[in-house]
């Protein structure tokens, strides 16, 4: 069992830490509410009848080889609750319906496995029944923030986006000197003036993950390049560099509060359409999220993938792939654009006309198997953990003989390189509008 | 709080050996980092990395990005990692007394 270690200070969550007794009280309620409020949670509670599809289906189980991180199993963890509390005959049959109490020995067990599912929902994706276990770990790490118990790596994000906006805690005057000096390090490239404007008005608002700034300049760089080229006012905005919203992963709140400032800058700087930047689950929590909780939303919400691939096949901006080189690049789909964001033929569209040769791992689209880090865990003190979620990924990767893998993901920039290494693998990684940038004829 | 002792020197840090108050930094704490990062001995380059992220801190709160700090400094991303073996982000930013990068990364 290796389970990141849990913040000591919640702030600036609205949860304290709670005792044991209190803790075990306190489930017990949120799971009756749930119970109540919620249709999917019963139907996944309810409905399950063991098939085994989503034994296999899981890289967290064929990683670990760990049954309680067979998602039905995994699950079971709280459907025992469920069972308990909720279910009419609970009182009668107890133990032998499958009921047990909680106590806060399960508690830290839902803490150990709830963190090790990457809510990829490859499971959801195989479910007879349509029950989508990462639906349940989402909910599950709900309840575990109400309960006080929560990674520290989450709460330290949390906090940097309160305070600053980004995950990395990158205040505006650092994001203008970044600015700069990528502008010059493109115009010592092209000796071009291309700008990456921040805080103009502007038409479109572009939102890179904060990440770019740090160690994915190259993403940042290819977006800059292409609405360049395609000669589009855009801005990004400094109270806002951040599509990833980690607040999908565990706390509805934190999700809103991002969506919020996301519109407010919107507003701010009078965009009509909103592009997230390479980001998996950002791009599901700004497209599915936005409007449902802090809707209506009168602002276009689209991907940087549909940006470049309408321009790439309206001719608005020219690209040549033999500047990507003779290597060859494969394609990860990130969980949350395949399999929660509809974004799956635009990036191959794209990559098919900035490299030469492009060739699909197996299996992919939205069977596509996670990197291992998904819904933040990309926590240090769960390394060997991670290496295990990434197994099967490298597994993959491997079997595809290429190069160069394209992951359109911060979360999988950071995941990939360390799996790659731990697994022996000789491949490059990055995102795709680096290659656009690459391949792009300004 | 967790603390580390080295060559005798008493270091409140955090979970991941990260000094807990960047302000307390000085040479010898640096050194002291250094060898929880594999770094034995910091030499002129050594420092030469270590005092640009610190000033870059100093100034902007934040460590500098990865492009940046290998353009001003004159190293390749290559020969970072063959200086500081755990890297920019882990080794040479905690020897520099930088709270840990976080976030995607």
């Amino acid at each position: 069992m290796n389970a990141p270690q849990k913040a000591k200070d919640l702030a600036p969550l609205p949860y304290r830490i709670l005792d044991d007794e209190e803790k075990v009280r306190k489930a017990v309620a949120i799971i009756r509410e749930k119970a109540a409020e919620s249709r999917m949670f019963k139907l996944a509670m309810e409905c399950c009848t063991k098939c085994g599809a989503c034994i296999n289906a899981c890289h967290s189980y064929l990683g670990t080889e760990d049954p309680y991180n067979i998602p039905t199993k995994r699950a079971d963890l709280v459907r025992s609750v469920y069972k308990q509390e909720i279910m009419p005959l609970s009182g009668v049959l107890g133990k032998v319906a499958g009921g047990i109490g909680v106590s806060a020995e399960l508690l830290e067990k839902w803490f150990t496995y709830f963190y090790q599912c990457n809510q990829c929902r490859r499971c959801a994706l195989v479910c007879p029944f349509g029950i989508d276990t990462a639906e349940v770990s989402i909910m599950v790490r709900q309840i575990l923030a109400e309960l006080g118990m929560v990674p520290r790596f989450t709460v330290g994000i949390v906090k940097n986006m309160a305070n600053t906006g980004n995950n990395m805690g990158i205040a505006k005057p650092a994001l203008l000197d970044s600015c700069e000096f990528l502008e010059e390090e493109m115009y010592e490239e092209t000796g071009i003036k291309i700008r990456i404007p921040v805080d103009e008005e502007a038409d479109i608002m572009y939102v890179p993950s904060s990440a770019d700034f740090f160690v994915n300049t190259n993403t940042m760089i290819g977006v800059a390049k292409m609405y360049h080229a395609a000669g589009i006012k855009w801005t990004i905005p400094s109270e806002i560099i951040e599509a990833a919203n980690f607040g999908l992963f565990f706390d509805e709140k934190v999700m809103k509060e991002h969506n919020r400032r996301l519109l407010d800058c919107a507003k701010k700087l009078k965009a009509k359409k909103i592009v997230q930047g390479e980001c998996g689950h950002g791009w599901r929590a700004a497209r599915m999220y936005t409007d449902g909780l802090n809707g209506p939303v009168d602002v276009e919400i689209r991907h940087i993938h549909e940006e470049a691939a309408y321009f790439i096949a309206r001719g608005i901006i020219k690209v040549d792939p033999e500047k990507n080189g003779d290597i060859v690049y494969t394609y990860h789909d990130p969980c949350n654009l395949a399999r929660a964001g509809d974004i799956i033929e635009e990036p191959r569209f794209i990559l098919r006309h900035v490299v030469k040769n492009f060739v699909e791992m197996t299996p992919n689209r939205e069977e596509n198997f996670c990197c291992g880090a998904g819904s933040g865990l990309l926590m240090e003190e769960i390394m060997e953990t991670r290496m295990k979620l990434g197994k099967v990924k490298a597994e993959q990767v491997k079997k595809t003989g290429a190069d160069y893998v394209v992951a359109p993901c911060s979360i999988c920039k950071a995941q990939l390189p360390l799996v790659f290494e731990y697994y022996n693998l000789p491949v490059e990684m990055s995102g795709l509008m680096d290659l656009v940038g690459k391949a792009i004829i300004l | 709080m967790p603390q580390i002792e080295i060559d005798g020197l008493v270091l409140n840090v955090d979970e991941d050996g990260f000094i807990e108050d960047p302000t307390i930094w000085n040479e010898e704490i640096a050194k002291a980092l250094a060898k929880t990062e594999g770094v034995t001995e910091l030499t002129e380059d050594h420092w030469k990395v270590v005092n640009y992220i610190r000033n870059y801190y100093l100034q902007y709160q934040i460590a500098p990005m990865i492009r940046k700090l290998c353009k001003d400094t004159g190293f390749s991303l290559k020969e970072i990692y063959e200086l500081f073996p755990s890297g920019p982000a882990k080794g040479a930013c905690k020897i520099a007394g930088l709270p840990k990068p976080t976030g995607c990364v």
